[in-house]
């Protein structure tokens, strides 16, 4: 309550004089009534529609998300795609006007030679070569989500000409487009691991937090001895011993599996330790009584108490699944060709030819970037959303 | 103190049996005497009496290399060259580099004798090798015939420590060699049938090594030393026994003891593990220069382990002063910009595979169904023309290779065109008329022709998945086999598990490197076209076969294989070099008509780094390993470093 | 508080027995064995492996020993000190691994100590700062060093290191200090090196505990007996350093239990990108070459230095915060 602190205000001490009949129920204003009767889930929501900065990541991350749907759709080619005539060609640029006329936007073709000195590919745009951008075009075909084929694509170069904005790789394929594939895979893998973490640690955590005692101590123990394990060396053991024989969509499993192994203990604790506390509450001890079987209780009463709070920090380890990828893959053991996926791609740019002499090829560190910044700062948000006590 | 060369002793070498052809000039001219310098960075040990004076350093009849042509000039003592390497073992390189063998190939390839004062060969089968006099280890021990007795006789024949007995190359079939001393210098190995291994073997990148610094060796065994002696020392190692120590102090190839003499141009200094290992020269090498100097040339070489990735940054960053391995030609553009700023220049060797990588069909695969089809030779001939090999020469070579079958290549001369080119050519539409004409001709809903029992033609492919460019010419094969009906999957493993997979015949195809040697000589052993190796990854049984004498894996049941078969015996007892030459071709033929290898892409290039001041690095040269083993054919100990400069270690 | 100690230490143990096997475990599953891969290896480079000695090799270094077989005796070597015999190097491990653990330890605290002198003034700026400009671009710059996958940038700081100041590519020294004892031009020539691997590893955890450090400042200056205290006109900086900034300590030291593994992870992975002398490059080639020892002891290294680590830090903490000490310590 404020009271006006102006120099010269006298307190005011306020005392209703009307009758006063405590059975009746007092009036409150129609938000605060909105307020107290809001489920847990609506409260969480309103407090991150505060946090600009989480919305938008919010937003951001559901676009991206959104892509990974129609990914054939946005990229202007197919991911295996090859031009023998433009490999490491270097980005280029969409312009809209041409010698100051508007045309509508246009690459620049570009003329190719061969340095024999270096055996450097020189590619220079040529100003003659006008190339417009076709939008909902026909392209590369492909299979959209196995169930038809089409060649729709958002945009494509024009005929014969070609689009490269971020450059291309050393088969000629086009960078953009294999960052967009790339997107699906290292998207999901995140979403994936995340859940089979969330679904291992609730179930451990709980049953450690529930019943305590030796079966607390052991679980206490064994998430102790996979805590002190250091994280990549387990990774490359695992995934040394992975036969390469499986197909990449086994392999693309057990690499969440593999990641998804080291990160469910840090949640196994969260809600241990949540549980720990919220079980001696009279409302468990009221259930209990009332007959509840231990599942119920920790699946029906307790957990949603910090649902919120799980669902925030699960949502801040799914960057560590996504670098966990790409580290993975980067050092060779995890996903790789032909499957695209960032941490595929930036394996292949891991070269000190590319440092030097073609920059582009390691763009998709960029994406990596945005996602994962997205994330924490969603999580952030959701974090501090979810805690009852702010 | 000079000393001048005995005229017989120059009469003689020019008398070689062998033209004694150095690279590139001719021995020594006859009559010439030489006067020794003393090498500055032994001076000092010369004076305090520790090392004797050079006069007594080399043989009496050393080894004379003569310079006088473009690339080679005579030079001085004294530098440190550095070397990067990817792992440990990867000393073995100063025995490859160094490349002092008992018969050696020069760079056009003839054999010569290095180590050796001379040998002479008497109808293939009857070898005497003659020994330089006072010849000495590097240790200052003299080098005998002992040496080579004890090898025989302590070692190749010794129950403990060669259970299953000799090495392959030292028998004719099942037959040992009669080994005898003549004298204190020469030795004669004689077997009843013609042994043409034998020469070639002991000039190899990794030689046949036929002797030892037996008085150092002599130690670790149990005739000569004391059992309990051993049994302490054996115990100290954590060995079991006086055999393995024996085996574990025995580093003549692999240069890790650096306690063990050796012959080679530099020994090592530095035990392993270590990230630096340095090798210092060898006071008693067995080579000198026409103005007397003592080779090498160069006092120390460096090698500095680092991961194989960084290699190529370190090279362009001027870390290297010679350096050719871990680098590969999509390098080069980069490389070659370090140019200006490292005072180095980048050199293309040429490479001399039969193919740089090789598809090969695994006759002895235990599918049937595909097996009866691999072994149908038009399925062969079909994949091999439904390959675009101009593309992929474009993509990954700039067109500066070649296209062609696993053959031959033309500097050797055997080389026929057609060898080449027969199959080899890019035609889609004779591929799928031979696959018709196979019985494939029906093709499921993707066009994927279908095979007897119904499954889709999809081959996986095995490779050990190491390099991008294996990579890459696959992904471009598979779009051009796709259109011929075939549907190809690539399959990386770790190396022994695709070892395992192709020789038990689990696996239906691999890629491998091509033929090591594409320049063979009519007197060469053609036993790379021949089933001989299970690690011949077209007929891995049948090579096993051959290879245990028949007590593994399974006899060849091809014709055209069992012709191969036949003509080896038949090449070996050849009577001449035009009988040696006309099995050559009717071996190659063999080979170009049936494919049992896809060749892809040969005469690849090779970036090597040189520092500009090292000297008689020629600019254009083959790197291969065996023959040539990379460096070694032209002479590493003749590098040398011009001008000033800080040496850098 | 010893007994804590004491029973901290003893358990220890078990946790360490179960470690290893499982590490044993990891390492047997992939069929095969050194000698194998060595053949493999041998012959894929045109050389003949000499079969008889091989399987000679193989009885003598007891590959055909069953399995529980050979993971005792490794177990009870290593109590020993003896940590098995190495096949690549053909020597014991504890000689091939030498210099290497220590290096891997000094990387180690140099990061962490880099981590805490960045991490520390930042967040303590940020927590102070709430919600100004300062605050929010610091926490998005710390943010960003969380999000790249800064062994990429190794690559990029390695070239630019020896393009701007003429390191040399790689490793930790220049190669001419490899085996000579020390002395100031290889101390300098070290510290020339070092930053390159301690920027990239220390970027990542930097990041987040400037942004655990911030949530546990502000939670702390939120507190009762932070507005009490400036009530009672306390100002703002004393009051900062004698009670929050103690608090923000104690959780410096305790986090190091979460800090360290991901150091020591990080660190693997990166002395692979920089070809580093330390135990990532060599723990690597030991898996896939399956050198069983060499591997397998690694590993064990890394996990103890870990748990060592871990609990030195529990240890500190029972100093540092009185509230473990009498709870008998339950969790972090």
């Amino acid at each position: 309550m404020t009271t006006p602190n102006s120099p010269d205000a006298t307190l005011q001490h306020f005392v209703s004089t009307e009758p006063f009949d405590p059975k009746v129920a007092s009036k409150i204003a129609p938000e605060l009534e909105r307020y107290f009767l809001a489920s847990q889930w609506k409260l969480m929501w309103w407090k991150l529609k505060w946090h600009r900065l989480a919305v938008f990541s919010g937003l951001f991350l559901l676009v991206l998300y959104g892509t990974t749907l129609i990914s054939e759709f946005l990229a202007p080619y197919d991911t295996h795609t090859r031009d023998i005539g433009h490999i490491y060609a270097p980005p280029q640029s969409v312009h809209l006007f041409d010698d100051g006329e508007f045309i509508g936007p246009f690459v620049y073709g570009m003329d190719y030679k061969l340095n024999m000195v270096n055996l450097k590919r020189e590619y220079t745009d040529n100003p003659n070569k006008i190339q417009r951008l076709r939008f909902f075009c026909q392209g590369d075909e492909y299979y959209f989500w196995g169930i038809i084929t089409s060649r729709l694509h958002l945009v494509c170069p024009a005929e014969d000409g070609t689009l490269f904005l971020l450059g291309t790789d050393r088969l000629g394929r086009d960078v953009l487009s294999r960052i967009i594939y790339g997107s699906r895979i290292s998207l999901t893998i995140g979403l994936v691991g995340i859940t089979l973490s969330f679904f291992i640690g609730m179930i451990v955590g709980g049953i450690a937090g529930y019943f305590g005692g030796l079966i607390d101590t052991i679980i206490q123990r064994i998430i102790e001895i996979i805590q002190s394990f250091p994280q990549i060396p387990l990774w490359m053991a695992l995934s040394a011993i992975m036969p390469l024989t499986w197909s990449p969509l086994v392999i693309y499993l057990a690499i969440t599996i593999i990641l998804a192994m080291l990160e469910w203990t840090s949640l196994a604790r969260a809600v241990r330790s949540k549980l720990f506390s919220l079980r001696e509450e009279e409302f468990c001890t009221a259930a209990k009584l009332m007959g509840a079987k231990p599942s119920r209780i920790i699946g029906r009463h307790l957990l949603p108490g910090f649902m919120s709070y799980l669902i925030a920090a699960a949502t801040l380890s799914i960057p560590a699944m996504i670098l966990g990828e790409t580290a993975l893959s980067f050092l060779g053991i995890g996903l790789r060709a032909p499957i695209t996926s960032w941490g595929v791609l930036l394996n292949e740019a891991q070269n000190i030819n590319i440092v030097v002499l073609y920059p582009w090829l390691m763009l998709p560190v960029v994406p990596v970037i945005l996602t994962i910044l997205a994330f924490s700062l969603f999580g952030d948000g959701l974090r501090d959303a979810a805690d009852p006590y702010k | 103190m000079k000393r001048l060369l005995p005229v017989w002793a120059a009469l003689l070498i020019a008398a070689a049996p062998v033209a004694a052809l150095w690279d590139p000039g001719t021995a020594m001219a006859a009559g010439a005497g030489v006067a020794f310098q003393e090498t500055p960075s032994l001076a000092g040990r010369v004076a305090e009496g520790k090392l004797p004076p050079v006069t007594d350093r080399v043989p009496q009849v050393p080894s004379v290399v003569f310079m006088n042509a473009k690339d080679k000039t005579p030079g001085r003592h004294g530098g440190d060259m550095r070397l990067i390497m990817g792992k440990g073992r990867d000393v073995r390189l100063m025995t490859i580099y160094g490349y002092a063998r008992l018969v050696a190939y020069t760079s056009d390839l003839k054999l010569i004798a290095d180590i050796l004062e001379r040998f002479e060969v008497k109808d293939g089968r009857e070898f005497t090798l003659t020994l330089r006099p006072g010849h000495k280890w590097s240790d200052g021990h003299p080098f005998t015939a002992e040496d080579f007795r004890y090898y025989w006789e302590d070692m190749a024949t010794n129950k403990k420590l060669s259970p299953l007995g000799p090495r392959k190359k030292l028998l004719v079939g099942e037959e040992l060699p009669e080994f005898k001393v003549i004298d204190e210098r020469t030795v004669r190995y004689t077997w009843s049938r013609p042994n043409s291994f034998f020469l070639a073997g002991m000039a190899g990148a990794a030689p046949l090594f036929i002797y030892r610094p037996a008085h150092y060796m002599k130690r670790f065994h149990a005739r000569y030393s004391d059992t309990a002696e051993l049994k302490k020392m054996a115990e100290k190692e954590r060995l079991m026994d006086w055999s393995v120590l024996h085996l574990s102090k025995d580093r003549m190839y692999t240069l890790d003891n650096p306690e063990m003499p050796t012959l080679q141009p530099w020994m090592n200094t530095t035990k392993p593990p270590s990230q630096r290992f340095v090798f210092v020269r060898n006071p008693f090498f067995h080579r000198v220069d026409v103005a007397g100097r003592q080779l090498p040339y160069i006092d120390r070489v460096i090698l500095n382990i680092s991961l194989r990735d960084l290699i190529p940054a370190k090279a362009g960053a001027g870390e290297s002063d010679l350096q050719s391995r871990y680098i590969a030609f999509e390098d080069y553009t980069f490389l070659k910009e370090s140019e200006k700023r490292y005072d180095q220049s980048v050199h293309l060797w040429r490479t001399v595979k039969g193919s740089h990588i090789a598809i090969y069909p695994n006759l002895n695969t235990k599918d049937k169904v595909w097996r009866k089809i691999l072994r149908d030779v038009r399925f062969r001939r079909a994949l091999s023309l439904a390959i675009d090999r101009n593309e992929i020469n474009q993509v990954a070579y700039f067109g500066l290779a070649r296209g062609g079958n696993n053959s031959i290549i033309e500097e050797s001369p055997l080389f026929r065109p057609e060898y080449r080119t027969l199959w080899a050519g890019f035609d889609l539409a004779r591929a799928n008329r031979l696959l018709d004409e196979m019985g494939l001709d029906k093709k499921d809903g993707d066009g994927i022709r279908l095979l007897p029992d119904g499954r889709s033609a999809i081959i996986t492919i095995d490779t050990s998945g190491e390099k991008t460019e294996i990579t890459d010419t696959l992904e471009l094969i598979h779009d051009t086999w796709l259109k011929a009906g075939i549907k190809m999957l690539p399959r990386p493993a770790q190396r022994d598990i695709f070892r395992n997979r192709v020789f038990s015949g689990d696996s239906k195809m691999a890629v491998w490197s091509g033929l090591s040697n594409g320049i063979p000589t009519a007197d060469m052993t053609p036993d790379e076209f021949v089933p001989t190796r299970q690690y011949q990854l077209q007929w891995p049984k049948w090579g096993k076969f051959m290879e245990s004498n028949g007590q593994a894996g399974e006899p060849p049941d091809l014709l055209e294989a069992k012709q191969l078969l036949d003509l080896m015996p038949a090449w070996n007892n050849a009577s001449g070099l035009s009988e040696q030459e006309e099995i050559w071709h009717r071996i190659l033929k063999i080979h170009a008509e049936q494919v049992f290898s896809i060749g892809i892409i040969n005469r690849t290039l090779q970036p090597v780094v040189v520092n500009n001041r090292l000297r008689n690095v020629p600019a254009e040269g083959f790197h291969n390993w065996n023959p040539g083993a990379y460096f070694g054919v032209y002479r590493p100990d003749t590098f040398w470093f011009a001008g000033k400069g800080k040496d850098r270690g | 508080m010893i007994t804590y100690i004491i029973r901290r230490m003893l358990l220890m143990i078990p946790t360490l027995l179960v470690i290893s096997l499982l590490v044993f475990i990891i390492i047997e599953l992939p069929p095969g064995d050194y000698i194998e891969s060595y053949i493999a290896q041998l012959e894929a480079q045109g050389e003949q492996a000499n079969p008889e000695l091989l399987n000679f090799l193989r009885q003598q270094y007891g590959l055909e020993k069953p399995a529980y077989e050979r993971y005792f005796g490794w177990v009870t070597g290593m109590v020993q000190g003896d940590f098995g015999f190495s096949f690549e190097y053909r020597m014991p491990v504890s000689e091939v691994i030498g210099d290497r653990l220590l290096l891997t330890i000094l990387i180690s605290i140099a990061t962490i100590m880099f981590t805490w002198i960045i991490a520390f003034p930042i967040a303590i700026y940020s927590a102070t700062h709430q919600y100004s400009w300062g605050d929010y671009g610091l926490t998005l710059l710390g943010l960003m060093g969380l999000a790249t996958p800064n062994f990429l940038l190794a690559l990029i700081m390695l070239y630019f290191a020896n393009v701007v100041f003429g390191t040399s590519i790689g490793g930790l020294m220049d190669p001419e200090y490899l085996n000579q004892p020390w002395s100031v031009d290889k101390a300098v020539s070290v510290l020339e090196h070092l930053w390159v691997p301690v920027v990239v590893i220390g970027t990542a955890g930097t990041a987040g505990m400037i942004r655990k450090l911030r949530a546990n400042l502000l939670d702390e200056l939120g507190k009762h007996y932070v507005t009490a205290a400036r009530a009672k006109g306390l100002p703002g900086y004393r009051l900062l350093v004698k009670y929050p900034l103690r608090v923000a300590i104690n959780f410096m030291v305790g986090d190091i239990g979460h800090l360290l593994p991901s150091v020591i992870s990080g660190a693997e992975l990166v002395a692979i990108v920089l070809s580093l002398p330390t135990t990532g490059p060599i723990l690597i080639s030991a898996l896939q070459s399956q050198d069983m020892y060499l591997a397998g002891s690694f590993l064990m290294f890394l996990s103890m230095l870990t748990v060592v680590g871990v609990l030195i830090s529990d240890i500190a903490l029972t100093f540092l915060d009185p509230r473990i000490r009498l709870d008998q310590g339950t969790e972090r």
